[in-house]
């Protein structure tokens, strides 16, 4: 009993439609699976998991967050560069720019340093839930090990887009933090003047630092979770109890 | 599996069963029909609607909190940088500022380097200490793991809190002990300001494992709990201490009697 073609029938089964979206609605299991396996972002996932792996009070979504956070870091971080200049003379201004003239720019900068702060927060809360579940231990060894790594490299991407601003808070935090790492023993001084390029924090501190921020700490990110999600997979699935 | 036809009683030989029939039997040993990529377990859901639909939620309600965040509060901008002009207190970024509290009380490189260094390495071996799989999965492994970590908890906080008064009273000599060093005994920097503080960690470090030996008898995992609590509201209890109870000179005050720019 074949029933009228609606408008959405008839847009679904054209050739247009199909070359896009190999499969069928998804309400049958078969359908299902193949949205997962069909598309490349879906993939990430397995076609079928352990229930307790979709309960939010065992992972309380902080990995899942933690990732969509930098998806939106990426996001705005990029609408911001479009009008930041890094020059110890211009950025100031350019951020002033940013709230005052550039549409929607003040809230483009807010979003990008509140989930910033909220990155920190919520990738550390992670480390706890996955350390209070026990899920570090075998097979997950490693993976834990690249979590720390991942740690680093978010507290490192905060701190580095710190100065950007160039205001007096950037200026002088950084100059602490930087004085923190300077006074490392044997390789203080060495330390200090590879991340500051100069004596005190100037322009060259400014483009390392930005560049360090949008292009190479993200890159260095975005390798480490491509193995700690890999890895999720291979060491099957997320933990749950035996 | 294979074998399955040796077990069954009679002791008819292998041979006896053919391909089909043993599928077949396998199929009521796991009670179910033979498996297609697309067949549930018990235990098991599909990804699309299950897990997708808790992602999709998630996701939104981030997004929604953090724009109602961003319409309602505006990042910080001060004043343009000016190398000139030093601000009381200088604060580094909010999540470093429990290295920042430490650096008060001890040599910079021991504050800012080699504890944090030694922590995050510790933090990272802790997969290859506690390689036994018992109590994955269940929060804080078990009743007596979390009661470990309560106590944990309150051991830790009252013991930095009760640390950072003492060595604000000694005016940061190291707990008195570091100015007697120095002024009596001429000790040099190395001795008072870098081994002595080290020195206590370690020994708070061991009075909270003997503590926890001795009143809970623990399994290594739950050791590690207590441990690891301690490492959290360590971090926790300092980063407070540095963001909301430092003010000019880094003295104490109450987070009403911060300047302005820092509240
Ligand atoms: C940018 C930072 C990070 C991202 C984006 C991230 C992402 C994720 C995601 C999406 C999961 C799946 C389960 C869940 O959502 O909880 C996960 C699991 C896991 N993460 Fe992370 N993570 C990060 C940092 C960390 C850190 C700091 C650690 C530990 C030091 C860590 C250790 C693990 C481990 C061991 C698992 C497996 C957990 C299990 O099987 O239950 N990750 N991570």
């Amino acid at each position: 009993m074949a029933r009228e073609q609606t408008l959405a029938d008839k847009l679904s089964s054209s050739s247009l439609w199909r070359s896009v979206v190999r499969h069928g609605y998804p309400d049958t299991q078969r359908n299902q699976a193949l949205i997962i396996a069909s598309n490349v972002f879906l993939h990430i996932h397995p076609v079928k998991i352990k229930r307790y792996a979709t309960k939010v009070t065992y992972t309380f979504c902080l990995g899942g967050l933690s990732f969509f956070m930098f998806l939106v870091l990426t996001g705005t971080g990029v609408l911001l560069m479009f009008y930041y200049i890094p020059s110890a003379d211009l950025a100031y201004q350019s951020m002033k720019d940013i709230e005052s003239s550039v549409t929607f720019g003040q809230l483009m900068r807010n979003m990008h340093r509140w989930s910033a702060q909220g990155m920190v927060i919520v990738v550390f809360l992670h480390m706890c839930r996955v350390f209070y579940t026990g899920s570090y231990k075998p097979p997950r060894e490693f993976n834990w090990v690249i979590g720390v790594l991942l740690l680093v490299t978010t507290f490192l991407l905060s701190f580095t887009g710190y100065l950007l601003p160039w205001d007096q808070l950037a200026l002088w935090a950084i100059t602490v933090g930087t004085e923190i790492g300077g006074a490392a023993p044997f390789v203080g001084n060495q330390v200090n003047l590879v991340l500051r390029g100069d004596f005190e924090i100037g322009q060259n501190a400014l483009i390392r630092f930005y560049t360090l921020h949008v292009l190479f700490l993200p890159l260095v990110a975005a390798f480490l979770m491509a193995v700690h999600f890999w890895r999720i997979r291979k060491d099957g699935g997320i933990s749950g109890p035996l | 599996m294979a074998d399955i036809t040796q077990q069954m009683p009679g002791g008819s030989p292998a041979v006896a069963i053919d391909e089909a029939k043993r599928q077949k039997l396998l199929e009521l040993v796991r009670g179910r029909a033979l498996a297609r990529p697309t067949d549930l377990a018990e235990d098991e859901v599909m990804v699309w609607p299950s897990l997708v639909v808790v992602e999709a939620v998630c996701a939104t309600v981030f997004l929604l909190l953090l724009l109602a965040a961003s319409v309602l509060f505006n990042a910080p901008l001060t004043a343009r940088a000016n190398l000139n002009q030093t601000p009381n207190p200088s604060k580094a970024p909010w999540y470093f500022l429990n290295l920042q509290e430490l650096l008060l009380h001890m040599n910079a490189g021991v504050a800012g380097v080699i504890i944090p260094t030694l922590a995050l390495g510790a933090i990272a071996a802790i997969p290859y200490f506690d390689r036994s799989p018992l109590g994955v999965g269940i929060l804080g492994t078990s009743s007596k793991g979390r009661k470990i970590a309560g106590f944990s908890a309150v051991f830790t906080t009252v013991v930095l809190i009760g640390m950072i008064l003492l060595d604000e009273a000694s005016g940061r000599t190291q707990f008195f002990i570091g100015g007697i060093l120095r002024t009596q005994f001429g000790a040099p920097e190395f001795v008072y300001n870098q081994m002595l503080p080290m020195g206590i960690i370690v020994v708070l470090i061991g009075v909270l494992v003997t503590l926890v030996q001795v009143i809970f008898k623990p399994t290594r995992r739950e050791m590690i709990i207590a441990l690891f609590t301690a490492f959290v509201i360590t971090y926790v209890v300092l980063t407070i201490s540095g963001t909301s109870f430092r003010g000019e000179g880094q003295n104490l005050v109450f987070p009403w009697q911060l300047p302005r720019e820092h509240h």
